[in-house]
């Protein structure tokens, strides 16, 4: 059943409000899940299931957090994600904006990838798919 | 069904239980639901340091008595293969105060199942009555949780829950196995 | 088992937020089935340590008025670590809402920079007052128990401490 983004963004908000125990207003695009939405693993697995049960869609494992690429120590050198590491998480997560991470691909900020915007984009390919 | 438990327990020379807050099964669908019962009586000594002179059922126990139906139903949906640790409790609340001659049960369904963990519903009845909802996400948990090494076996499942399971059971006079669903329910 | 699970009261502010310990030692009982190879402090303890820590807090803010102080909801409770025999679980509780009859907190618990566990908690108090002679009674009594509880803790100089905006 297809959906509009807003839609998308309004069901993504009140599963992260459900999920993370945060109020509405702090669930913003931009929000980062780790950062500013205090998520910890075992809520990205908690999210995963709401999502997947909220959408009626099926997240294959790694498919929405490739925590295996992330924690992979060959894609980093010198505390920085490696322009092959980049390369391939890019390929893995197309619903993520990796502008920021560009200018400083730290290992300390790949958590920042996973906004809420990035959640909804994931949700809008899977759910509008043809 | 709770007394043959009790009483294998007893002649092996096992030692008294000390953190098991169900009692038996009344009901268990594998894969789907699970249903405990739990009495509650004025012999448990943790009873009276809340409040003394004031018997309270604790609800974090509560939760436990869930947490205990849910996980034995997660656990024996893939074969007491995991580990299965309480990870996260999504939600819990109780709208009555349960106290001592109160008969609690616990009525888990699991709503999502893979090789990550589950994520289950529950409702808690006292008396017959809804008073309550506890609902629990669990982890299947490997070596590397917070880089703790676990011990080998499955520690989380002893006898003691096997054993309630199988009273179950054996009162049904099912075999061990039990009869076992296709596919999880959606 | 004996159930107080919190060993001593750190900070206090009244009103406003609460800092504890609870001290994990083989000792206790029900480890020997949580697990049998592994034990740990069970999550839920972890919870009631919480909400205990909490019901402290209460206390000092009316005064020992609330007399039963009890965790109506608790969400949200992600467990990310384990406390072993010998672990002290640190615990503060920040206060979101707190009036006579009921408050809303926020908790951490974390052992030597590890965290292990946040909560969200809903907790609803009541003095056991208008219900006869016989609970005016026990009121009373488990009000000064508790106030005895409260100076084993260590509670009085927790506060003292941090009204005269001593630092640790």
């Amino acid at each position: 059943m297809p959906m509009n983004r807003e839609e998308i963004f309004h069901t993504v908000q009140e599963t992260l409000v459900d999920a993370l125990g945060v109020d509405e207003e702090e669930v913003t695009s931009e929000a980062t899940l780790k950062g500013d939405l205090g998520a910890e693993s075992i809520d990205f697995l908690d999210i995963v299931f709401r999502l997947e049960k909220g959408f009626n869609i099926k997240i294959p494992r790694g498919e929405l957090f490739p925590e295996d690429l992330l924690n992979n120590p060959e894609y980093v050198e010198g505390g920085k994600m490696t322009s092959a590491g980049m390369e391939k998480l890019k390929a893995a997560m197309p619903h993520a904006d990796f502008s920021k991470l560009e200018e400083d691909p730290d290992v300390s900020r790949m958590p920042d990838l996973f906004t809420v915007d990035t959640l909804v984009r994931y949700v809008d390919s899977k759910v509008n798919a043809a | 069904m709770g007394r043959s438990f009790l009483a294998g327990r007893a002649a092996a020379g096992g030692t008294t239980v000390r953190w098991i807050w169900i009692d038996g099964f009344v009901e268990f669908q594998s894969g789907h639901r699970a249903v405990a019962v739990k009495n509650v009586s004025l012999a448990e000594e943790h009873l009276h340091d809340c409040y003394p002179g004031l018997p309270i059922m604790p609800p974090p126990l509560m939760i436990e008595g869930m947490a205990q139906t849910a996980g034995i139903l997660v656990g024996e949906a893939r074969g007491f293969a995991e580990k299965v640790i309480l990870a996260k409790i999504r939600q819990a609340r109780f709208e009555r105060r349960v106290v001592p001659g109160d008969r609690l049960r616990y009525q888990a369904d699991i709503e999502v199942i893979n090789e990550a963990g589950a994520a289950t519903k529950g409702e808690v009845f006292c008396n017959d009555r809804p008073i309550g909802r506890v609902d629990l996400f669990f982890s299947h948990v490997d070596q590397n949780v917070s880089g703790l090494q676990f011990p080998e076996e499955n520690f989380v499942f002893t006898e003691q829950f096997k054993g309630l399971l199988a009273s179950f059971r054996q009162g049904l006079g099912q075999s061990k196995d039990g009869p076992k669903k296709e596919e999880p329910l959606p | 088992m004996k159930f107080v699970l919190v060993d001593r009261i750190v900070r206090c502010v009244a009103g406003e937020r609460i800092c504890t310990v609870k001290a994990l030692s083989l000792a206790e009982e029900y480890l020997a089935d949580h697990f049998p190879t592994f034990p740990v402090l069970p999550g839920v303890l972890m919870l009631e340590a919480m909400a205990q820590s909490a019901g402290w807090l209460v206390r000092v803010t009316y005064d020992f008025e609330p007399v039963l102080i009890e965790l109506r909801e608790a969400r949200n409770v992600t467990f990310a670590s384990f406390i072993r025999p010998g672990e002290l679980l640190e615990m503060e509780l920040v206060a979101k809402r707190m009036d006579l009859a009921s408050s809303e907190f926020v908790g951490t618990g974390s052992c030597s920079g590890r965290d292990v566990v946040k909560a969200r908690l809903g907790l609803v108090h009541s003095a056991l007052v208008g219900e006869g002679a016989q609970r005016a009674e026990l009121a009373e009594r488990l009000r000064a128990q508790a106030r005895m509880q409260y100076e084993l803790l260590g509670g009085p100089a927790a506060t003292e401490r941090e009204l005269v905006g001593q630092s640790d």
